[in-house]
């Protein structure tokens, strides 16, 4: 009975000298100002079979960390804290904290190391839910769409009054455009895609040569007029 | 680009469904139970407590440890939870103790752990490791060997493993000394500690040949060294019950002693530093038995005679003073053995109770005596109350809380425990309020479908109708139509409609019988607990609509307990008839005999459906083996369900036993397979069981072996999830981007098991799909193991596989800590437009071999306990994952995040199409998704889904100590107008245009007129 005593003893000696006890604190901020706000909460490591639970002043204290390198984080119902990297080592040196992004790998560590004992603050608190979705009038008529439909309404009834007050030509050319759009709709909707496309492309050659047309017809016109001045010159 | 990607991925599962605040409490409810107490153990048991100065600033509290490893703190005044600490699952309350306004609790093995909280609020002041729990010392029961005492400065004493006294400052809890037994004596185990101002009195018990003897250690308060320490002349048989302290801290003149019982007399020691007093009788009587009631601090307990006449004896300078003896207290059959307790008032004046069950009156029977009143020659006051034990079973604990108002009369306040689980306060004989605890510890529950409200029609179809009968009838059934059609034009104007984030509460007329809501979001939940009660909850705000209290059989003499397995439910509302469940128990009795008994009842009611117990009395079983059984399963033929059960020696026992049911079942016989665990704990294996058709001599089916798995040498069977049988499935394939069709792999044998080899040398845990009708294996893969614990939670839904572990390796180069969870479809062939039809293959088949595996892991941002998916009516809506999580919150996880299929970079248009997002390892954990939000789901153990009657929505109970239910719907409700839907805006709409045709209609009339004349 004595000797297993004995070496239960000087186990618990040498694990003693081997192992940290981790501390640390949570920064009471405005975003969780009390213990009373953050709830039962622990700051655990790993898959949490060590852990240390927050006390009223913020502390915490994990006892018996062996030697290795674990992901520190707090186990809290409503709010969310970082994760740090935590190496502790065989010497007596005190342990390392640094940040940790979750997923990332382990090794390369991060260059930034924190101080020790480690400073943890609650950055957001949890907001479980969404806002209702309510009835408002002035808000109905705010929003973009609302205002296309009034302002397309607007145009359609003032329509015929803006075209009387048009010049004959713009009416001209708003009309045929107005006609090759109507084409493009209808073939759209009949389903026959590649006519509407071909139908805007014959419509876009149309308009080009027209436009080369008007081109052709102008150089004459120049050339007459140079002509002219020659003539007048002469 | 890659943050373009994330950022619209987010976007994108962020615009899901979440809760709005105004719908708490409306669509869910939540249950904060306590647990049920620990009543074993004086340190555990509830007690009450002033909290605060003493005086009229402090009030009471019912403190208690339980179960469900919680300490918590109930306001006595209305039987809400005050506060609650839980405590660490591997870490078991072993004792608390409360002195002004902190409350010291120690847990862990041997005592391991000290922790400091605020009485008051529960905040957590201080924590202390006393030693590593690795080195604790284990105790039956595990309450000896740790105990803790204050001071008057508010200083803790406290001994843990047995053999270490520590002295730990009330304020901050830093360890001013400890002294640790040295080696020679560690076999004494020391369980109490007396303290003075000047010297701390270590109280043990060292083993000598038949029985205990006394040890004292005294230390100095200040330093913690060693005074003197020795044995005390005594000869104890019972460790635990037989001795214990007693000091008087209103009276110093009083002696702090020791008391037990040796040889049929009352013994004593008085403690002083230097131990050298002499170990004094207490003359008069033989006593069988000493009680600490709990007044150990005010010198008093109870000292029972042969016949079971109680004392109460009261320490005094010069020895003890008999000051009482409760009158007809002797063992009489008239009453049941009594329950004896002390009691405090506001100003600290001791009481003592006793309460007993009077088999005469039918009543409980409760004497309070106070021993200062009557000019202190001290005075009784007795009354009875109604205690319901048809429903509350039995008595087990009592503790008291005593006033004393004016002159001689005396109020008590009673916190019962009892049988059920139940926490009870009752004021002199009136009932205060009552927790049903009990519930916390739920093993088995099922959600049966309600019927619907039957209409009320007057006439039904009758030929010989004369017509004034019928104008009369027809008058009559018009009666209510004014009404009808002002509630119609209210509905049509409002737009006031039952909506899917509606209650399914029904409204307060309590007389209309049970009947589902709209949706079929109102279901009865049946329950049964460990304490051996069967519950019917309202699943639209938890009411317990009815309760039965398990009769035991032929066990109720002796005693015993009721443990469920399994429930089903055999009858539902589409049958045609009430609904009904079978619940399946093992009945152990107190004698070690095990029976497995059914239940069978009425989900409406509660009612017996077989007709045997009457409504108000015990729930009487069906012994239908004389034995454990190894499996048990419900078979359905068509309409016909009945349950099968499997005995030892795996012969068949149907239920009901007709004979419809038996050919139903040898028709079904060809079709069943049973896989069992078979096998030596760490060598168990996986045998397949066919049914024989022919009938053995025994008038019994009897299932033989037909394969047999084994497993590599030292991994053991953990656990086994099959897949649902019945479950719907609403598409066979899933279609991709291309046109192109993978077909769901549907086996209906498929199932997970996880093994371990927690003895190996390096320890591992596997994950395997095996087919159960012949033992296949068709995916198999290899785990960590954490600290050769294997802790793989596994759901297994369609095609759909998904396990959770943690992955603590640190070695590799790429290697994260993290929890993972891997998500695993399958599909049938080898691929795109392989079609084997896996749902009704036959299971000799070559082809169920053949599948196509897609998986991928993803990083959980916390560790879950639980893990299930939803179901729905059809199958039709996507199944999201529901887990119940480490910070006691009850959250889904989307499906499409959990996709295999997404692709590593950036989508392609196809797979845009399918709705795939590029693979990120880490799955966002939205708040908007924790279906639980403000509530602190403690303890889940179980989530039951259960399909609503709209397909888009799924129910969700979780039970194992808390209990919550809530409604999800993974794809939102498409199925019912949503909430948002704006009925204004499209009246306003429709106005608004055909306000515009009325003002220019004239004006177009008055254009073309135009036209016709001048054009």
């Amino acid at each position: 009975m004595r000797l297993p005593l004995t070496l239960l003893a000087l186990a618990t000696s040498c694990c003693t000298t081997l192992a940290v006890d981790l501390k640390g604190r949570v920064q009471w901020n405005e975003l969780c100002p009390s213990l009373g706000d953050l709830g039962q909460a622990k700051a655990i490591l790993d898959d949490g079979r060590l852990h240390g639970g927050i006390t009223r002043d913020g502390s915490f204290e994990i006892p018996d960390v062996s030697p290795g390198t674990y992901i520190l984080n707090v186990v809290s119902h409503d709010y969310q804290f970082d994760k740090l990297r935590v190496d502790v080592f065989e010497t007596e040196s005190l342990p390392e904290i640094r940040p940790y992004i979750p997923g990332t790998p382990l090794s390369p560590p991060s260059s930034v190391t924190l101080p020790y004992p480690i400073l943890l603050t609650p950055r957001v608190k949890n907001d479980y839910f969404i806002p209702r979705q309510s009835f408002n009038l002035m808000g109905m008529f705010q929003s973009p769409m609302m205002l296309m439909m009034l302002v397309m309404g607007g145009v359609m009834l003032a329509m015929p009054y803006i075209l009387k007050t048009m010049d004959p030509d713009a009416l001209q050319d708003f009309n045929k455009r107005q006609a090759r759009i109507g084409a493009l709709q209808s073939s759209l909707q009949s389903g026959d895609l590649s006519g509407g496309l071909s139908a805007l492309m014959t419509s876009g050659q149309e308009e080009s040569s027209a436009s080369t047309g008007a081109a052709k017809q102008a150089t004459p016109s120049s050339s007459v007029k140079q002509r002219g001045g020659k003539n007048r010159r002469r | 680009m890659h943050l373009l990607w994330l950022c619209t991925a987010v976007i994108w599962i962020t615009q899901t469904w979440a809760i709005q605040a105004s719908e708490v409490g409306v669509v869910d409810w939540h249950k904060p139970l306590v647990g049920v107490p620990l009543f074993g153990a004086l340190t555990t048991a509830p007690r009450f407590q002033r909290v605060g100065n003493a005086g009229a600033k402090s009030r009471s509290l019912l403190f208690t440890a339980s179960s469900g490893n919680i300490l918590a703190a109930i306001d006595p005044a209305d039987g809400e939870i005050a506060w609650r600490y839980v405590f660490e699952d591997n870490e078991h309350i072993i004792g608390y103790k409360h002195h002004g306004e902190v409350v010291a609790a120690v847990s862990g093995a041997g005592g391991a752990t000290l922790r400091l909280l605020d009485a008051a609020t529960g905040d957590l002041l201080a924590e202390k490791r006393l030693h590593k729990p690795e080195f604790g010392r284990l105790f039956d029961p595990a309450t000896i060997g740790t105990t803790i005492s204050f001071d008057a400065e508010g200083d803790i004493y406290v001994v843990s493993n047995a053999h270490i006294a520590r002295r730990v400052d009330g304020k901050t809890g830093e360890v001013k000394w400890g002294w640790t037994a040295p080696d020679q004596s560690s076999l004494v185990a020391y369980s109490k500690i007396v303290t003075t101002p000047t010297t701390v009195y270590l109280i043990g018990l060292a083993k000598s040949f038949a029985s205990y003897t006394i040890h004292v250690t005294a230390l100095s308060t200040t330093t913690g060294e060693l005074l003197t320490s020795g044995h005390i002349p005594s000869s104890i048989s019972d460790g635990l019950t037989d001795f214990f302290e007693l000091r008087d801290v209103k009276d110093a003149s009083v002696p702090p002693r020791i008391v037990w019982i040796e040889g049929g007399s009352v013994r004593y020691f008085t403690l002083t530093p230097e131990l050298k007093e002499k170990p004094m009788g207490f003359k008069g009587a033989t006593y069988k038995n000493i009680l600490d009631i709990g007044l150990s601090e005010y010198g008093q307990f109870i000292a029972l005679r042969e016949d079971g006449t109680a004392r109460v004896l009261r320490s005094v300078p010069e020895g003890f003073r008999q000051i009482w003896e409760f009158a007809e207290s002797a063992n009489s059959p008239k009453y049941t053995a009594s329950k004896y307790v002390g009691a405090l008032d506001m100003d600290g004046r001791s009481y003592v109770a006793r309460v007993y069950w009077s088999n005469v009156y039918k009543k409980a029977v409760v004497h309070v005596f106070a021993g200062h009143l009557a000019e202190g020659k001290g005075l009784v006051s007795g009354y009875t109350f109604p205690f319901e034990t048809n429903v509350h079973g039995v008595l087990s604990h009592v503790t008291v809380e005593a006033a004393n108002p004016e002159g001689n009369t005396i109020v008590a306040r009673l916190a019962l425990t009892t049988t059920t689980g139940a926490i009870q306060l009752w004021q002199h004989d009136r009932l205060q309020w009552a927790r049903e605890e009990g519930l916390a510890d739920m093993k088995v529950a099922e959600l049966v479908e309600l019927p619907e409200r039957k209409i009320t029609t007057s006439q039904v179809g009758d030929e010989e109708e004369s017509f004034g009968d019928r104008l009369v009838r027809q008058l009559s059934d018009a009666q209510n139509f004014p009404q009808y059609a002002a509630n119609f034009v209210r509905r049509f104007v409002t737009g006031s409609y039952a909506s899917a984030s509606s209650s399914a509460a029904p409204s307060a007329n309590a007389s209309e019988p049970l009947a589902r809501d709209e949706f079929g979001f109102r279901k009865m939940i049946v329950a049964a607990t460990a304490h051996g009660k069967l519950y019917g909850i309202d699943s639209a705000n938890g009411a317990v609509l009815w309760s039965r209290v398990f009769g035991l059989g032929w066990a109720a003499e002796i005693g015993g307990q009721v443990i469920p397995v399994k429930m089903f439910v055999t009858r539902t509302v589409s049958d045609g008839d009430a609904p009904q469940v079978v619940l399946v128990t093992q009945r152990k009795a107190s004698n070690g005999l095990m029976d497995t008994v059914l239940f069978h009842v009425d989900a409406l009611t509660g009612e017996d459906a077989r007709g045997v117990s009457a409504s108000g009395d015990l729930l009487q079983g069906f012994d239908i083996i004389a034995g454990p059984i190894v499996e048990a399963y419900m078979l359905r033929n068509g309409p016909q369900k009945f349950v099968v059960l499997l005995d030892e020696f795996v012969q068949v026992h149907i239920y009901p036993d007709t004979a419809e049911n038996k050919e139903a079942f040898r028709q079904l016989v060809p079709s069943i397979h049973i896989p069992l665990r078979t096998g030596a704990p760490g060598e168990r294996r996986l045998t397949g069981h066919r049914i024989s058709s022919e009938i053995e001599f025994t008038g019994k089916h009897v299932a033989d072996i037909a394969w047999s798995l084994g497993f590599p040498a030292g991994e053991d069977v953990l656990s086994i999830t099959p897949r649902s049988p019945h479950e719907p499935v609403a598409s066979l394939g899933k279609v991709l981007g291309n046109r192109t069709t993978l077909y769901k792999y549907l086996n209906p044998n498929l199932m997970a098991i996880v093994t371990g080899s927690p003895t190996a040398v390096t320890p591992k845990c596997s994950l395997y799909l095996v087919d159960g009708a012949k033992g296949t294996i068709l995916y198999h893969v290899a785990l960590p193991s954490a600290e050769g614990a294997c802790d793989v939670k596994v759901s297994l839904t369609e095609n759909w596989l998904v396990y959770q572990y943690y992955d603590g390796d640190a070695s590799g180069v790429q290697s994260t800590k993290s929890h993972r969870v891997a998500s695993v479809e399958l599909y049938e062939g080898f691929g795109i437009d392989q079609k084997t039809r896996s749902s009704d293959l036959s299971s000799f088949s070559n082809e169920t071999t053949a599948l196509a595996v897609f998986e991928q892991a993803f990083i959980l941002p916390r560790g879950i306990n639980v893990i299930t998916t939803t179901s729905t009516s059809n199958g039709i809506t996507i199944k999201d994952l529901v887990v119940a999580s480490e910070t006691h919150q009850i959250q889904s996880f989307p499906r499409r995040v959990l996709d295999p299929r997404r692709p590593m970079r950036k989508p392609t248009n196809q797979e845009m199409e399918e709705w795939l997002i590029q693979y990120d390892p880490i799955v966002y954990d939205d708040p908007k998704r924790v279906l639980s939000h403000n509530y602190q789901v403690v303890g889940t153990k179980h989530i039951v889904t259960s399909p609503a009657l709209l397909e888009s929505t799924s129910l969700i109970f979780a039970y194992g100590h808390d209990l919550f239910f809530t409604r999800i719907a993974p794809s939102n409700t498409f199925d019912v107008l949503s909430e948002s839907f704006n009925k204004a805006q499209l009246v306003l709409t429709i106005a608004g245009l055909a306000l515009a045709i009325i003002i220019t209609k004239p004006m177009v009339r008055r254009k073309r007129l135009r036209e016709r004349w001048y054009d």
